[in-house]
């Protein structure tokens, strides 16, 4: 009793679109999860070591998370663009 | 599976006009605006020598936010003057904002594209009037010809410079908040047309589950309060940074 | 809609094709009315078969010209508003109660200022009182300390002159005794020497010898 099913869909062209956007965003949300989870970590420890410079390191870190969000938010548009 | 029809795109942002060219995205615009001058203009009226309570106080906490916590940061006291201009641009958008999670309304007005737009361009044209303004020609030489690069690198630098200042700049602060609100505006509808499939679509046993997407709606919606406000706070951060920049040119 | 089923079961993949029309029944529900741009020509109570017949409308990503006529002229009339009327009114009033604030802080701190002044004015006069006051004092017990030794020794001269005279009178008496004493002691012997030779021995000489005696025995 091992069997596991896939549910493919193999339509027209428009549901590859849509597989395909789906594949893009997914691969595009991989490099900005990291790079936020890493920035947002060195900024806690910088501001627990220097509790003092909390709010530059804050404001610096929404700049890096704004720069770095960009490309997963350019990977949704082209979601958008191509599956929709 | 479930027989969940999610509507096409335009289906949930697109809005059939009330008058003629005037649409939900309108109304919100304006009311913005409105809102907007009325918070501001109270806040005039009330007195002001007195220590700050109501509407006024709450005018002064965005003034000092925005000086203090935008402006200080990253343009220094040369900066104070962009205090109107930064003003606006984050109360318009913080009100463009809001009405994602304002019932009846329920649509941000910065999910679509046209409002993300015209702002990052208008920001665009300042920065760069700033920056010629300030330093004269010299402002292109310091942007595409940063100094303390190698003579031979600039083949490099300099096509990068160009293309990460004045093409993806724009691009990237149009992009940015308006992605993120149409994404959570997405959000929001998948999980409300979850919720109403679930407990509406007509199988009894399925009603007690549709409290599930239900609960990931009020969070997703606590979640976009807080999108909203730190959307606007992005949007003129990066305004202020590139006007400042763009003022006293990096040595 | 064509779905392919592909089960990995233990004799190896198997794949199930199934076609299925939108035919669910679920579809009809819709009319042109749930649509947002009702499509030109169309009733809106003309029923549909999804929402995928409505007007598709241009892509998303595409800014639309009303939206950003509308969205662009209240923006540009808010932000002159905010330049030129809303922002310098609170401004104003918000430099002036700062302003307000600071110059009361300047009074509050030259108020302080002069209060300490005061206080201090107030201590040195106290400081001068106090150490009047311990003059006064000194003084007094000065003048007291005086007037009580001029007093004991006018005591102490009293005393002794009395002790002197008493000295003096019990001398005397001591003398007069004596003498007496002396004269009896002289007459016995006198007696005593002319009873035993028969004739008065030398008054003079009797008294020197008694008085020898007597002196000698006072001093022995």
């Amino acid at each position: 009793m091992e069997a596991f099913t896939i549910l493919a869909q193999e339509a027209d062209k428009a549901a590859a679109a849509a597989s395909s956007a789906g594949f893009a965003y997914g691969l595009a949300a991989i490099g900005p999860g990291i790079g936020i989870g890493y920035l947002v970590g060195k900024s806690v420890e910088a501001m627990a070591r220097q509790p003092e410079a909390a709010g530059m390191v804050r404001t610096t870190m929404f700049l890096g998370i704004a720069f770095t969000e960009a490309l997963a938010l350019i990977g949704f548009v082209v979601f958008i663009l191509i599956g929709l | 599976m479930f027989a969940l029809e999610f509507p096409p795109i335009n289906e949930i942002l697109r809005w059939s006009d009330l008058f003629p060219s005037f649409n939900k995205i309108a109304i919100i615009t304006v009311a913005a605006a409105l809102i907007g001058s009325l918070i501001f203009l109270l806040a005039g009226n009330a007195d002001g020598s007195k220590a700050p309570k109501g509407v006024r106080n709450f005018a002064e906490a965005i003034v000092e936010f925005i000086e203090g916590q935008i402006i200080m940061p990253t343009m220094g006291r040369d900066g104070l003057g962009w205090t109107p201009f930064l003003l606006s641009i984050f109360s318009f958008i913080y009100l463009c904002n809001v009405p994602g999670i304002i019932p009846v309304l329920q649509m941000p007005a910065t999910a679509r594209m046209a409002i993300p737009l015209f702002l990052s361009l208008l920001v665009w044209v300042v920065f760069i009037g700033v920056g010629f303004k300030h330093q004269g020609l010299g402002y292109l030489k310091n942007s595409l010809f940063p100094p303390g690069v190698p003579g031979p690198l600039y083949i490099l630098v300099t096509p990068i410079e160009f293309i990460s200042t004045f093409l993806v700049r724009p691009f990237s602060l149009t992009v940015r908040l308006f992605a993120n609100m149409l994404a959570g505006h997405i959000l929001l509808v998948t999980f409300a047309l979850l919720t109403k499939e679930l407990v509406q679509g007509g199988n009894i046993a399925l009603v007690p589950v549709g409290i599930l997407p239900f609960f990931m709606l009020v969070f997703l919606t606590a979640f976009e309060v807080l999108v909203a406000f730190l959307q606007a706070y992005i949007f003129t951060i990066l305004a202020a940074v590139y006007i400042g920049g763009a003022a006293h040119p990096e040595h | 809609m064509l779905t392919a089923v592909v089960t990995y079961g233990s004799n190896g993949p198997e794949v199930l094709l199934s076609a299925s029309e939108g035919e669910e029944g679920h579809s009809s529900e819709y009319t042109y009315a749930d649509c947002s741009i009702i499509p030109e020509g169309k009733e809106p109570s003309e029923k549909i078969e999804s929402l995928e017949e409505c007007d598709p409308g241009p892509s998303p990503i595409m800014p639309e010209a009303k939206e950003l006529y509308w969205g662009a002229s209240s923006f540009v009339l808010f932000a002159l508003l905010m330049r030129f009327f809303l922002y310098p009114r609170l401004r104003r009033s918000m430099d002036a109660r700062y302003d307000s604030i600071r110059g009361a802080h300047a009074e509050a701190d030259q108020a302080r200022s002069e209060a300490q002044a005061e206080v201090a004015a107030y201590e040195a006069a106290l400081a001068e009182v106090k150490a009047e006051a311990a003059a006064r004092i000194e003084e007094a017990r000065a003048t007291l300390e005086q007037e009580r030794s001029t007093q004991l020794a006018e005591a102490n001269a009293r005393i002794s002159s009395a002790r002197d005279a008493a000295a003096a009178e019990a001398a005397a008496a001591h003398e007069a005794i004596r003498g007496d004493i002396g004269s009896a002691a002289a007459s016995v012997a006198s007696r005593t020497v002319e009873l035993a030779i028969g004739r008065a021995p030398d008054a003079a000489a009797v008294s020197s010898a008694v008085e020898g005696s007597m002196t000698s025995g006072a001093t022995r």
